[in-house]
């Protein structure tokens, strides 16, 4: 994509973002082709949309999308089973003839026909009819996530070689960025609030306690669009995997500390900041919370004993 | 010449050459012996080119982007050849020459510091001044043939083994802040300066109190206009934060390879090392993107404090767990090993404190990156 395409996707991106959300957000990314951009390139039409949706607090399916593409499913109209909350495992555990599912799905998943599920070394597409599905609300009723179980026959004709590690990758990516969007929208919230709040007979945003909370925001949020920008560069599942943590962790430190700058009027449901709160809280959890890909990446450190090479100039 | 080309013709010309760039002392080595290593490093480098490419050919240099100097100074570092404050000093005070000397001095002067003939100082805090950098009182007052200096700076890394200093000057009214001040390139040999090297912490006279009684300084080593000494040292700090970073990256990285090959089974958490490498990744990405974008001519500013803040924190997390996994040697042992371990971990309490604090830093990003206003 040239410069003018790339602003031009984000300009229609921020419009509809602002403006749907859910299935209506899916139709109106199908009206304007986002799936045509991404498939012309994945980088923009990603981190394009993936922040957008996070600092608008909107939820959409292109999730599915992603992982489906990296999957090699590309014509999208697929809801793909995502692992269980803080795992990057495939969902579905294979036995003979039969699979046991436990992960979760977008909401698309209940409009659709036909679902992917990834066992161990084989990916299936099982009619929706064979999934038990329980809608969540919990911590964030707006994302629409759904619980999925079940089990069910497992069907002979299975692609096998599945490219799981890039799947979950893609997928990390951008969860990464709708944390980062997320992040700059919490961060925004709580600056205005900072400026326009008089205490003390002056903006509390004078006060060096309140200044360095923020900054210290944005630094939790440069360095995770940083390692970001670099997953992109090298595209490896080790990559992927440290950028959405850093994203994950930045997220929750920003969410701490703009809610502590927001203080009374952030607690209630009067002011948008509980939505993102919210939101960052599952999204961490997707695909690998931060603490769990931490630890793993520590473990295989300290196996091998030395530091991989990382970044070249 | 550019990266993909110098990148494998340096590492086959440092695998080489390897005996002969190799420390002559073991372990850490005194400053003196840290001192002539990186000498002897700069001198063999220069001599074979790599020391000059990334500087402009005005100076001595051989053109090219300063990707070059980026990746000079990382694989030194990595290699344990150089140790990456002192080489720091180069990239910090040559650029400032190049931009603010008169050309013919910057001619004269910048191929001896790269060639390591010379060490150069840059004398900006005082006792009085540290983080107000702009309320400094060292005096420099008009003479017919150039100035007299009067005054003192305090924390002059290596100002015992300079022969030049960069130094800032009070030359307005001691109200004037930052509009009165003037940058001399001054001769450490000149009468009337004495040196008074401090012992720090980690057993390193690294830093100096440099007295300045009436030293002639001549007109010509005025390094940009008078009373525009303030930009010359906000023109400094970007270099500090970007291709200087750049290396304190490759030796943090290094250390902690290091320290994962040595460290015992259960002394640290899987949790702890996978975070630290997480910060550390960052700090790279970070700092690999503004070292792309100054070589891209873009003009580096307030938002390289982040990649300051970055460091700091970085190295202490690093040196922090490396105190905790190899606590008998840093707390118990008395070998030449142990002994740079417990230096560079007690040199890391400092990282949060040089090259302006980690609270000045967040008050830049506060004030300038989120336009938070005034702070009072």
């Amino acid at each position: 994509m040239d410069p003018e395409e790339r602003e031009l996707l984000a300009k229609s991106l921020a419009q509809v973002t602002a403006r749907h959300t859910g299935a209506s957000l899916d139709a109106a990314l199908g009206d304007l082709g986002w799936a045509d951009a991404h498939a012309a390139d994945p980088e923009t039409a990603v981190s394009t949309l993936f922040e957008l949706q996070g600092s608008a607090n909107a939820t959409s399916s292109a999730l599915d999308h992603v992982m489906a593409a990296a999957l090699g499913l590309g014509d999208g109209a697929m809801s793909v089973v995502l692992p269980p909350l803080g795992s990057t495992e495939p969902p579905g555990r294979v036995y003979g003839g039969s699979v046991t599912i436990a992960g979760l799905a977008l909401f698309a998943v209940a409009d659709r026909d036909w679902t992917v599920v990834v066992g161990e070394r084989a990916a299936a597409v099982l009619a929706r009819a064979t999934l038990g599905l329980r809608p969540v609300q919990g911590l964030d009723p707006g994302l629409g996530l759904v619980e999925v179980t079940a089990t069910t026959a497992w069907p002979d004709a299975q692609s096998s070689c599945v490219p799981w590690p890039e799947a979950v990758a893609a997928g990390q990516r951008a969860l990464a960025h709708e944390l980062v969007g997320a992040s700059r929208a919490m961060l925004d919230l709580a600056r205005v609030h900072a400026l326009e709040r008089i205490q003390f007979g002056r903006p509390i945003a004078a006060f060096q306690a309140v200044r360095h909370r923020l900054a210290e925001s944005l630094v939790a949020v440069e360095a995770a669009d940083a390692a970001l920008a670099a997953a992109w560069d090298d595209r490896s599942a080790f990559a992927a995997g440290v950028a959405k943590a850093l994203a994950g962790r930045g997220a929750r430190t920003v969410a701490r500390h703009s809610q502590q700058v927001l203080a009374g009027i952030g607690f209630t449901t009067e002011h948008p900041l509980h939505r993102y709160v919210r939101r960052v809280h599952v999204l961490d959890r997707l695909l690998g919370d931060s603490r769990s890909l931490t630890r793993r990446l520590g473990d295989d450190l300290l196996a091998r004993r030395s530091l991989p090479s990382i970044l070249p100039l | 010449m550019n990266l993909s080309e110098l990148r494998p013709a340096l590492d086959r010309w440092l695998d080489d050459n390897a005996a002969a760039l190799a420390p002559q002392h073991d372990h850490r080595g005194t400053l003196d012996q840290q001192m002539a290593q990186l000498a002897k490093v700069k001198r063999m480098a220069f001599d074979a080119g790599w020391m000059r490419w990334g500087w402009p050919e005005r100076v001595g240099g051989l053109g090219g982007s300063p990707l070059l100097r980026g990746y000079l100074g990382e694989a030194l570092t990595a290699r344990d050849l150089v140790e990456p404050g002192l080489y720091s000093m180069t990239e910090v005070l040559a650029p400032t020459m190049i931009d603010f000397a008169l050309p013919e001095l910057a001619a004269a002067m910048v191929p001896r510091l790269l060639r390591g003939d010379e060490t150069w100082c840059q004398g900006f805090s005082e006792p009085g001044t540290g983080s107000n950098l702009a309320s400094l009182s060292c005096r420099a007052t008009r003479v017919a043939d150039g100035w007299r200096v009067s005054g003192q700076k305090v924390w002059t890394s290596l100002a015992q083994y300079a022969q030049r200093c960069v130094l800032l000057t009070r030359t307005g009214t001691p109200e004037s802040a930052h509009k009165g001040i003037t940058a001399l390139f001054v001769d450490m040999d000149s009468p009337g300066i004495t040196v008074r090297p401090l012992e720090t912490m980690h057993g390193v006279e690294e830093f100096s109190e440099v007295f300045f009684d009436d030293v002639a300084v001549p007109a010509d080593r005025t390094l940009g206009e008078v009373g525009q000494g303030w930009s010359v040292a906000m023109d400094l700090l970007p270099y500090e934060r970007s291709t200087a970073l750049w290396h304190r990256g490759a030796y943090l990285h290094r250390r902690l390879d290091r320290f994962l090959a040595a460290v015992p089974p259960g002394a640290v958490t899987a949790g702890e090392v996978g975070e630290v490498f997480q910060q550390l990744y960052a700090l790279r990405a970070r700092s690999r993107a503004t070292q792309h974008r100054l070589a891209a001519g873009e003009r580096l500013g307030p938002e390289t404090s982040i990649d300051k803040i970055l460091l700091a924190t970085t190295e202490q997390a690093v040196f922090d767990l490396i105190a905790d996994g190899l606590a008998g040697d840093v707390v118990l042992g008395d070998d030449p090993a142990a002994e740079r371990l417990r230096a560079e971990f007690l040199y890391s309490r400092a990282a949060t404190i040089y090259g302006g604090s980690a609270e000045i830093q967040r008050n830049i990003v506060a004030r300038r990156l989120l336009d938070l206003g005034a702070d009072r």
